[in-house]
C-alpha cells in the first residue's frame, strides 16, 4: 500500500474520534496571522506596481498588470468605425449578469444587443454550486447579512453597494422564482436554507448543487423567449469612446471569420466575468474556459478605475486528484453539512466554517509544512472527508443533495460516499474589479459593469453565495440604469481616442506592453 | 500550463480520421490541446455543466458508438472521437402563462412530444444519465412536477433532441416543465414574502441609518460584537 492509500485509511480510522471534536473558530488575531503568512494575496513576489492608467502606483498580480498595460488587438489595424449595429444598450457577456441585464433593459423598452465570447450562458454562473445568499428566515435579516459580508470582506466592501445587495436580495429571489427558478423548498413551501462559511445564519437558497446551472438555464430561456438580439462567438476586443470621456460603443471580433464588428451604442455594459483562467501564481482554477478578465484591460484603457484589483479568492477545496479534475470545485456546502478537512496524519487542522481565505490558508499551511498528501502527478492536497456527510445527516444525503459531486467523481471510479477526496485551493473569484456606483456605472460615463468584472461589493473576500446574488441584483440595476440613460441621450461619436491617450501615457511611463489584451482564451495548446 | 503527467504512457486516439498519440489519463478536451487544436467551439465550462462539448466516440472492437461530454471523459486507447456541434434545436417562444398550466400548456408549444414511440434513444445518449424518456412520458401524462424533477441535472446539450426520430426536444420540454413548476409552485414561500414586505415597510431603516453613519472603527466593533454567533450553523440540521 502506498502513502496515499495509507493516509486515506487513516482518515477512516480517525473519523469517529474527529466527529466528536469541537474545533474552535480562530481569534481575529490568529486568523490574520494565518492569512498573512499563507494566503496567496500576501505573497509579495507575485505582485508588482501598475505603471500606467487610472490605478498607476497601485499593486496587482503580474498576470493582471501585464494585461492592464497590454496592447489593444486593434492598435495598428485599419478599422472603419462605421457601425454594423446601432442599439440603446450593448451588453458584453452572456452569463448571469449579462442575461439579467438584457431582460431588465428589454423590459424597460431598450433596444438591446447581447454579444458574448462563446455561447449565451457560457459563464462562471453556470458552474456555481452552493447557492445564493438571501436573508429570508425569521431569525435572520438583511442587516445581519450585511454585517456577515462586511466582516468577511475585511470591512473593505463599499457600504452602499453592499447594503443594496442584501436589501434587494429577497425581491430578486422572488423575481427569479416567478421566472420559474426551482429553489429547494421545505415541506411548508418555505425556501430550504443552508449555512455557509462566515455566515451567522443559514441563508443559502439552492437547487441541489446545481444552483448556478438552474439560474442560468432559466435566464437563458427567458433571453431566448424575449428574442433579445444575440451575437455569439463575438467577444469584445475594444471599447469606443467619444473623445470626451464617454463610452459610445465597442468593437467585437467574430471568432469564426475574424471580422471586426462595430457597434454604436448609447450605453455599454460589461458583464465579462472573472479571471480564473489567468492561473494567477500558477494556481489551477474552478473557472469557465472563457474567464480571462477581458473586461478589465478594455475598461482600464478607456479610463475606468479599478478597485481592490489586488485581491483574489482561492476556494479552499478544489479537486487535485484525479488529474483531469484538477481545479474543479468541491462545493463549500459539503463542509457546511459536516465534511471535515483532514491532513496526512488523519487530523483536523481548521474549523471548516471559517471564511474561505482562512480555510484556504490553513490547507496551504498543512501542505507547506509537510502534512499534505502528494498525488501521482505531483500535486499536493489534504483530505476532504465526505463520507461523514451521510453519517451525520443520514444515508442518501450526498446522493440527494450533491448529485453533481457524486457524478463527477464517479466518472473516475471514486465514490464520495465511501472515500475521502484530495483537495487544494483553486483560483475561484476576483474579489475586486471595475469600480462601480450603485447603478452599476463605472467612472467612464455610459459604461456600466455588472457581475464579477465589477468590484467593491465583496471587499477583500467574498462570502459564499454572494456572487449569484450580486449578478442578479446588479445585473438588474445596471440594465435598468443603462436603459434609462439611453432614453436621455443620443448616439455619440465613435473614436479610439482613448487608445491614443493610453499609448501616450505608456510612452511617458516607459512601459513596453508585454501582452495583447484582452486575452480571450488561455493558451493550453501544446507547442511542438 | 501542462495538463498531463509526463510519466503517463502514450495511447492513440483518432480524431476526424487521423490518429494521434496522447498521454493516458487526460480528458478528451485536454487531448485536443495536446494534439495542437485550439478549441473555440465544443468547449465551455470544463466542469461538466454547460453542455458545450458533446462527443460521440467508438472504442476498438465495439459496434456501438457512445455519447459523452468531452470535458468529463478520459481518453482511452483506440478511441475514435467526433465532436457534435452544441444544440441548435428549435426553441419555441414558450412564455410562462398568467394562469396555472394545464396538461395542454406544454403541448401548445411542443406538440410533437405526444408522438413519443418509447424507443428510449434519448435516455441512451444522455451524458447525465437522466431518465429522459421517462420525463417525456411524464410530460405526456401531464405530470409536470415529475418532469421537472427528472430534468434537474440537465445540461441542455441537446443530444436527446438530436437522436429523436419524431423530433421531440426533450431537454426543452424538461426546461419548460421546470419553469412552469417553479412559477406555479403549489405552496407559497411565506418567509420570503414577509421579508419583502418588511423591507418595503422600512423595518430596517433605523438600523441602516446607524450602520451607514458609523465610522469604520465603530462599524468594526459592531461586527465583532456579533461574531460569537458565527458558529451556529456549522452542522446543518436537515
Amino acid at each position: 500500500m502506498n502513502r496515499l492509500e495509507e493516509s486515506k485509511e487513516l482518515v477512516g480510522e480517525t473519523r469517529a474520534a474527529r466527529m466528536k471534536e469541537n474545533w474552535p473558530l480562530l481569534s481575529q488575531q490568529d486568523k490574520d496571522a494565518l492569512i498573512r503568512r499563507f494566503h496567496p494575496d500576501y505573497k509579495k513576489e507575485a505582485y508588482r506596481t501598475i505603471q500606467v492608467g487610472p490605478n498607476a502606483g497601485e499593486q496587482t498580480v503580474h498576470e493582471l498588470a501585464d494585461l492592464l498595460e497590454g496592447e489593444s488587438p486593434v492598435a495598428g489595424e485599419k478599422i472603419a468605425l462605421t457601425p454594423h449595429h446601432q442599439v440603446d444598450l450593448l451588453i458584453l457577456g452572456g452569463g448571469g449578469a449579462g442575461a439579467t441585464a438584457a431582460l431588465t433593459a428589454k423590459a424597460a423598452g431598450a433596444k438591446v444587443l447581447l454579444a458574448t465570447k462563446l455561447r449565451l450562458g457560457d459563464s462562471n454562473t453556470v458552474m456555481a454550486e452552493g447557492g445564493m445568499q438571501v436573508a429570508v428566515s425569521a431569525e435572520d435579516s438583511p442587516v445581519r447579512h450585511f454585517l456577515d459580508s462586511l466582516r468577511g470582506g475585511y470591512m473593505k466592501n463599499d457600504p452602499i453597494l453592499l447594503k443594496t445587495l442584501v436589501e434587494e436580495g429577497p425581491e430578486v429571489a422572488k423575481w427569479l422564482m416567478d421566472l420559474g427558478v426551482l429553489f429547494d423548498r421545505e415541506a411548508d413551501g418555505n425556501l430550504a436554507l443552508r449555512g455557509g462559511g462566515g455566515s451567522s445564519k443559514p441563508r443559502l437558497l439552492r437547487c441541489k448543487d446545481y444552483t448556478g446551472l438552474e439560474l442560468m438555464r432559466v435566464l437563458k430561456d427567458c433571453v431566448l423567449n424575449e428574442q433579445v438580439e444575440l451575437l455569439e462567438f463575438s467577444p469584445i476586443v475594444e471599447l469606443l469612446t467619444d473623445g470626451a470621456g464617454a463610452c459610445t460603443g465597442a468593437i467585437l471580433k467574430n471568432l469564426d471569420n475574424s471580422q471586426y464588428i462595430v457597434v454604436q451604442a448609447k450605453t455599454v455594459l460589461l458583464a465579462t466575468g472573472g479571471i480564473g483562467r489567468l492561473h494567477i501564481q500558477g494556481f489551477p482554477t474552478s473557472n469557465h474556459y472563457g474567464a480571462t478578465a477581458d473586461g478589465l484591460p478594455i475598461a482600464y484603457r478607456a479610463g475606468a478605475r479599478l478597485t481592490l484589483q489586488d485581491t483574489f479568492q482561492y476556494h479552499p477545496t478544489g479537486a487535485v486528484y484525479p488529474e483531469p479534475m484538477a481545479g474543479i470545485l468541491v462545493t463549500e456546502a459539503i463542509r457546511s453539512v459536516g465534511a471535515q478537512l483532514v491532513n496526512v496524519k488523519g487530523e483536523r487542522f481548521i474549523n471548516e466554517m471559517e471564511t474561505r481565505d482562512a480555510v484556504a490558508s490553513a490547507v496551504i499551511r498543512e501542505c507547506a509544512e509537510g502534512r499534505g498528501i502528494e498525488t501521482p502527478a505531483g500535486r499536493r492536497g489534504v483530505w476532504l472527508d465526505m463520507p461523514m456527510v451521510d453519517i451525520i445527516n443520514g444515508e442518501g444525503t450526498l446522493a440527494h443533495r450533491f448529485p453533481n459531486m457524486l457524478r463527477q467523481f464517479s466518472r473516475y471510479q471514486i465514490d464520495i460516499r465511501k472515500e475521502p477526496v484530495l483537495v487544494y485551493p483553486t483560483l475561484h473569484y476576483q474579489n475586486g474589479g471595475i469600480k462601480i456606483n450603485v447603478d452599476g456605472e463605472s467612472t467612464v460615463r455610459n459604461l456600466f459593469v455588472a457581475g464579477e468584472a465589477s468590484g467593491g461589493i465583496h471587499g477583500r473576500n467574498r462570502l459564499m453565495g454572494n456572487s449569484l446574488l450580486d449578478i442578479i441584483v446588479y445585473g438588474r440595476r445596471a440594465g435598468r440604469a443603462a436603459a434609462k440613460r439611453a432614453t436621455e441621450i443620443g448616439f455619440g461619436n465613435l473614436t479610439l481616442g482613448h487608445l491614443d491617450r493610453f499609448h501616450e501615457a505608456q510612452k511617458k511611463a516607459g512601459v513596453e506592453p508585454k501582452a495583447v489584451s484582452p486575452m480571450l482564451f488561455p493558451d493550453y495548446v501544446k507547442k511542438n | 500550463m501542462s495538463y498531463s503527467d509526463p510519466q503517463s504512457p502514450l495511447i492513440r486516439i483518432e480524431v476526424d480520421g487521423a490518429a494521434h498519440p496522447v498521454p493516458e489519463g487526460i480528458t478528451v478536451i485536454q487531448a485536443m490541446w495536446q494534439i495542437g487544436r485550439p478549441m473555440i467551439h465544443g468547449v465551455g465550462c470544463l466542469g461538466g455543466v454547460c453542455g458545450a462539448c458533446p462527443i460521440t466516440y467508438r472504442l476498438p472492437n465495439q459496434m456501438a458508438s457512445k455519447t459523452a461530454l468531452a470535458c468529463q471523459t478520459a481518453v482511452r486507447d483506440g478511441m475514435a472521437i467526433t465532436f457534435i456541434p452544441s444544440d441548435s434545436s428549435k426553441k419555441a417562444i414558450a412564455p410562462i402563462p398568467n394562469d396555472p398550466p394545464t396538461q395542454k400548456t406544454l403541448f401548445q408549444y411542443y406538440p410533437e412530444t405526444r408522438r413519443c414511440t418509447a424507443c428510449r434513444a434519448c435516455s441512451s445518449v444522455c451524458p447525465q444519465e437522466i431518465d429522459v424518456m421517462g420525463g417525456v412520458r411524464a410530460a405526456i401524462n401531464g405530470e409536470l412536477a415529475a418532469v421537472a424533477e427528472k430534468f434537474t441535472t440537465c445540461v441542455m446539450c441537446g443530444l436527446c433532441a438530436a437522436v429523436c426520430e419524431v423530433q421531440i426536444k426533450p431537454h426543452r420540454v424538461g426546461m419548460y416543465a421546470r419553469r412552469l413548476t417553479g412559477a406555479f409552485y403549489p405552496k407559497e414561500a411565506t418567509g420570503l414574502l414577509q421579508r419583502i414586505e418588511e423591507v418595503r415597510a422600512g423595518k430596517y431603516k433605523s438600523a441602516w441609518n446607524q450602520i451607514l453613519s458609523a465610522d469604520e472603527a465603530a462599524l468594526s466593533n459592531y461586527c465583532r460584537s456579533d461574531e460569537n454567533i458565527v458558529n451556529d450553523t456549522r452542522i446543518e440540521k436537515t
